[in-house]
């Protein structure tokens, strides 16, 4: 598996694609009544104030002359124009308001979907690059894109609007000319055709740069603490100058050629005017255009140009902002490895009777962990994996999670009402709420103690979180902390040793009042005595509970049912403790090394 | 100290003098925008209406020079503002970058990383954006405004102090939005960077999250906080909008007084009708700067939002850091003494009067129950929190007279919580080290019985490890850990429950190899099982931050105290006789 690193740009499998506007306009589809309202109420709102000049020149040619008789009539004006005004600003504020929630919940769409389908990416997502690299994409993508698929749309179709109505105005006072104030455009087509590629480019490889920075740097705060003690600030502090100067390297890059996009319209505007009073004056001279055509045409230079520079503009960020976009269609486009089949049930309630049958796994193409894998679990079993390090232990536990999909064979689940069902063939929500998982390394969320146990069961009472506790002897020392059960952790610490962790997320797990228990070294930090502790603790809990225990210390798991020695991509041995000690095997073996250390 | 002045202060003389180049720049293209309308009424009064095409050429041909000029100037000014923010920019970073590296361990129990974040992406950001932009917005704005005023003035002062009435109204508005406004940028910050954490620990607890299908709650969350976020900034969009009738209504306020009391002034005779046209051919260049007010305002309490986030971390000092007048160490001789020692965590105390002595070479052995604060007595050696009383002295010569640098340069610890980081594994175990060879670097993977599953992954020492060590199990990377702190050659190996995920073959292979270590070092080994631990020449056993038992491996077994019961519990010995 090729992994992504915070100094390896990510690059861009797919070229620009018309789908991914198809895509965008997928979201703004929703709110497409609100979008119109808006465009309407734009309209509306330059119509009012469109008719302000036509006001000002009345007064000024009409009323003014009237001398002292015009005052009233002055008055009556004043208010009209106020009314229009007024009007003008109401229609102006309404359609802000529309568009800020519709820019808003776009946002906040975009953000739902990429959200909800990263929780569905498995885990070789997530172990293939670094975390910063997800979370820009989450939270800084999304928001760079929000004003272009709003606001963005909307002064497109103003803008296209504009253009058209001004080019009709134009022709229809003089073709000729119009064809002169025309004659610019394709210049700057052709302008901004060579520059895009050029622009998507140059923002792409800004956004590549910015994102290795964010990866870089979340790393650096999680891995803070061993860079203190490694004394590695300095280099730390020169990846970094290296990331930060290649951030500033495509920025610059960007942004000589982005603005000169308008630095060409601007001039190309002034050259359109002087042809146009250059060609005007000498047909003027043959008395083909009146000087109020040539003045009218001045004015429509302006006011075709700006358009077409704003319309420069949109596209501009446009052309910015698809960069971005780009990551987050290709994020969601990001294949789900493990999901529900089209077809699957939800798992009825299961009594823990586990069958693996010729199961047939790796992790990666050409690789075989588990091959001809057989293993009948009965309800009520308490099972042991041991076995060196790196012999497949885990992987057991993770097919029975379905965190990995089978290359061959099956897994089968027996529930209550005797239906058997595979794996494979029922939700993984159904699925995963009945297995009770403790996995090696245990993450807290930031939150209090009781937060974090009641993780493990949404709906308990404070009663039941401190129940599992006392289970797991965790209660005594959350007890004696100043906050107790409301202490605050963090995901680095906040006070509380490894072993603490460990009983607290072992806390959550029981919790979950799971059919299976799976409990992956879960006691490796926790001292001899409350290992013992928790495990008379749990005894009661375990009853009647199919469980998976791998562990390292081979005295925690000598009481186990059955024991089986994983190595070779299989079971190499398999029996109860004293069986296994009869057997002298590989088991055998291990054991009494263990025992020799000591 | 204020945000700008601070973020002026920060700016190196180069970009100085860069930013007063482009703001005077902006100075004068702003006024020569009014340049080119003017000229076009000439050519209108001298060649359209005279009918002479004479002057003709000559301006348009200034006209163009003007144009090119302001056009060119303005790309100039931007690109100068662009490179003295993208330095502004790039310094901050570097300079945030290198408070948090430097930052005391408590400050990281405190603040979240998605917080962190925000504050070194987003915050950060937005000084940029005010260096870049806000600077010349505002000039261009006042300056339009002011000059037109003056052009004004001078056309008809009446007429003018009519239209500046305005002004006081605009002010005063601008003032309360602004008062008004900030609290709810404040909030929308908070809720952005509540956001950002949540995001960043649902995906750095992925696991957690599928191992419980908790993903329909966590996407709740999730939605929960993007739609405050939502909220927050409608709530501004809101705010907005109650004022911008008042800005709006006052910016139309221009055209009414120049066309309605003007007129009323030419019919009393004060002023004639062409001096009334170019006021209103100009009323634009007051309102439009009035209505940038609007943006500029949100942008700018934004900025002020941002900057105060990124300014308590760039004044933020380190609660441990090097004390003046402290000593150069060049080597250390691994000596290691413990006197009296105490240290508290927020109000709960975790040690209690501790002493012990290791001399250099020699090996210590830590145990106790969990909790009992055997990671504390490291935490304090190494100097991620000082003790609340009691000195520690390494070499003779106590901790914190030692240069923090130097000090842990000369340990090397394998953490129990074992973070690697997205590199190599060559990377990661070079990781002190950056100079290592490729040799030294394998060198200590086989003391750590590391090289054989290493040359086994894929790429060998070239594999990419993803953050956190994820892909690896957890004896993996407990050993590429080791392989990490080993490879520091430190005088002080530190070794925090490092074997706890190996199996016992393993773990006594590891104990074989670090007796035979080509450098000498003191060690101290934190462990659980006995087999850990019964070789250290002194073995302590904490309990409840308290040194309750102290000795070698056969005294401690004759005591028959905590030590004696975990050894029985490890060993199935019957536990009869014992005196606890």
């Amino acid at each position: 598996m090729a992994r992504n690193k915070f100094d390896v740009d990510e690059t861009l499998e797919s070229p620009f694609q018309l789908s991914h506007l198809k895509r965008a306009f997928h979201y703004i589809g929703r709110h497409k009544f609100q979008m119109i309202a808006a465009l309407v109420l734009s309209i509306l709102a330059s119509v009012a104030s469109l008719y302000t000049p036509k006001i000002t020149s009345t007064v000024l040619d009409e009323v003014v002359p009237m001398g002292e008789a015009g005052i009233p009539l002055l008055l009556r004006w004043a208010l009209i124009f106020l009314v229009m005004v007024i009007l003008s600003i109401v229609f102006t504020q309404i359609r802000s308001r529309i568009m800020a929630f519709v820019s808003q919940q776009i946002i906040f769409d975009i953000r739902k979907d990429l959200f909800a389908h990263l929780q569905k990416l498995p885990f070789s997502y997530y172990d293939s690059r670094p975390a910063g690299k997800i979370l820009v994409r989450v939270i800084n993508y999304v928001n760079s894109v929000s004003d272009i698929l709003s606001n963005g749309i909307i002064n497109l179709i103003l803008e296209v609007i504009n253009v058209v109505v001004i080019i009709f105005f134009m022709f229809s006072v003089n073709a000729k000319l119009s064809l002169v104030v025309l004659a610019g455009l394709p210049v700057f087509i052709a302008i901004i055709l060579f520059l895009k590629p050029r622009q998507r480019k140059a923002w792409q490889q800004q956004s590549n740069k910015n994102s290795n920075y964010n990866a870089y740097l979340a790393e650096s705060i999680d891995g803070v603490r061993v860079s203190q003690l490694f004394a590695r600030q300095e280099v730390n502090c020169s990846i970094m100058k290296r990331l930060a100067l290649a951030c500033r390297k495509a920025w610059m890059r960007a942004i000589y050629i982005s603005n000169s996009v308008w630095l060409s319209s601007q001039l190309l505007t002034q050259i359109v005017l002087s042809m146009l009073y250059i060609t005007g004056v000498l047909w003027m001279g043959g008395e083909i255009v009146s000087f109020g055509v040539i003045l009218a045409m001045g004015d429509y230079v302006h006011r075709f140009w700006q358009p077409i520079t704003n319309l420069a503009n949109i596209y501009n960020s446009f052309v910015n902002n698809i960069a971005y976009l780009e990551r987050i269609f290709e994020t969601m486009d990001e294949p789900i490895d493990v999901d529900d089949a089209p077809d699957a049930k939800v798992l009825p309630a299961i009594d823990g009777k586990v069958d693996f049958n010729d199961v047939l796994f790796g992790y990666e193409e050409g690789q075989t962990v588990l091959e001809g894998f057989n293993l009948h679990v009965n309800s009520g079993e308490r099972i042991a994996l041991v076995g060196p390090t790196g012999a497949g232990k885990s992987t057991v536990i993770n097919l029975l999670c379905r965190f990995y999909n089978l290359r061959g064979g099956e897994i089968l689940l027996h529930c209550e009402d005797g239906s058997t069902h595979d794996l494979s063939k029922v939700t993984l929500h159904s699925l995963r709420t009945q297995l009770g998982i403790m996995l090696q390394d245990s993450f807290l969320f930031a939150g209090t103690i009781m937060d974090n146990i009641r993780y493990g069961r949404l709906d308990a009472t404070d009663d039941e979180v401190i129940a599992a506790s006392k289970a797991v002897c965790a209660h005594d020392f959350i007890s004696q902390l100043p906050d107790g059960y409301q202490t605050k952790v963090n995901e680095r610490g906040g006070g509380l040793s490894q072993g603490q962790r460990q009983l607290i997320a072992f806390a959550r797990t029981m919790l979950s009042d799971p059919k299976i228990l799976i409990l992956d070294e879960a006691t490796s930090s926790i001292d001899t005595r409350t290992e013992r502790l928790l495990q008379q603790g749990i005894e009661n809990i375990l009853k009647g509970r199919t469980s998976f225990i791998i562990a390292h210390r081979l005295s925690t798991i000598k009481s186990c049912d059955r024991i089986l020695y994983i190595s070779d991509r299989g079971i190499a041995e398999s029996g109860s403790h004293d069986e296994l000690m009869e057997k002298k095997g590989r088991y055998y073996d291990l054991y009494t090394a263990q025992m020799q250390a000591i | 100290m204020q945000p700008v002045p601070w973020l002026w202060s920060c700016t190196s003389k180069k970009s100085k003098i860069r930013i007063i180049v482009a703001l005077l720049i902006s100075t004068i293209t702003s006024i020569m925008l009014l340049v080119n309308p003017f000229l076009t009424s000439r050519l209108i009064d001298e060649v359209i209406i005279a009918k002479n095409p004479e002057p003709l050429l000559g301006i348009l041909g200034i006209m163009l020079v003007v144009k090119v000029f302001r056009e060119c100037t303005r790309y100039l000014m931007i690109i100068l503002l662009e490179k003295a923010s993208q330095e502004n920019h790039l310094n901050l970073r570097i300079k945030l970058f290198e408070c948090l590296q430097y930052q005391d361990t408590r400050f990281f129990d405190r603040n979240r990383t998605g917080d962190l974040m925000t504050r070194l992406s987003g915050d950060l950001d937005w000084c940029r954006h005010f260096v870049s932009y806000m600077g010349y917005a505002i000039v261009d704005c006042v300056m339009m405004f002011v000059t037109t005023l003056i052009f004004f003035f001078f056309t008809s002062w009446k007429l003018t102090l009519c239209l500046i009435v305005v002004t006081p109204l605009l002010l005063l508005i601008t003032k309360i939005y602004s008062g008004k406004v900030r609290p709810l940028f404040m909030a929308m910050r908070e809720r952005l960077s509540e956001m950002n954490a949540g995001a960043q620990e649902n995906i750095a607890g992925n696991r957690v999250v599928k191992a419980f299908a908790r993903e329909e709650y966590e996407e709740e969350q999730f939605d929960k906080r993007s739609g405050a976020f939502r909220d927050a900034h409608l709530n501004i969009n809101k705010m907005w909008l109650s004022f911008y009738p008042f800005i709006e209504i006052l910016a139309h306020a221009m055209s009414i007084i120049s066309v309605f009391i003007g007129g009323y002034f030419i019919i009393k005779g004060d002023i004639t009708p062409g001096q009334l046209t170019i006021f209103t051919s100009l009323t634009w260049a007051l309102a439009n700067p009035m209505r940038q007010l609007g943006n500029l305002i949100n942008d700018f309490q934004r900025f002020q939002t941002s900057a105060n986030k990124v300014m308590e971390i760039y004044f933020r000092k380190p609660a441990i850091m090097d004390r003046p007048g402290c000593k150069d160490h060049e080597d250390m001789e691994g000596l290691i003494e413990f006197r009296n020692v105490s240290a508290k965590f927020d109000r709960n105390e975790v040690l209690t009067d501790i002493s012990f002595t290791v001399r250099p070479g020699q090996t210590l052995a830590i145990m106790g129950p969990t909790g009992c604060g055997k990671t504390s007595i490291i935490n304090l050696l190494t100097r991620s929190y000082d003790p609340s009383s009691g000195d520690i002295y390494v070499d003779d010569c106590n901790i914190k007279d030692w240069k923090l640098q130097q000090l842990r340069r000369h340990m090397g610890i394998a953490t129990q919580d074992v973070f690697l980081f997205s590199d190599t594994v060559e990377g990661n175990i070079a990781f002190g080290n950056q100079d290592m060879t490729f040799d030294q670097v394998k060198q200590y993977a086989k003391i750590a019985a590391a090289d054989e599953f290493v040359t086994g992954l894929s790429e060998g020492y070239d594999t990419i490890i993803g953050e956190r060590g994820t892909g690896l199990s957890g004896g993996q990377k407990q050993r590429i850990a080791l392989a990490r702190a080993l490879a520091m050659e430190p005088r002080i190996l530190i070794m925090d429950d490092t074997t706890s995920a190996l199996d016992s073959e393993t773990e006594h292979y590891i104990q074989e190899e670090l007796k035979k270590l080509p450098f000498t070092c003191t060690k101290i080994i934190i462990g659980q099982r006995i087999s850990a631990v019964k070789d250290a020449d002194q073995i302590l056993i904490l309990e409840n931050g308290k040194i309750t038992e102290r000795g070698t491996h056969a005294q401690l077994l004759e005591n028959r105290g905590y030590y004696w019961q975990t050894y029985a519990l490890q060993n199935d010995l019957p536990m009869d006789g014992g005196d606890d």
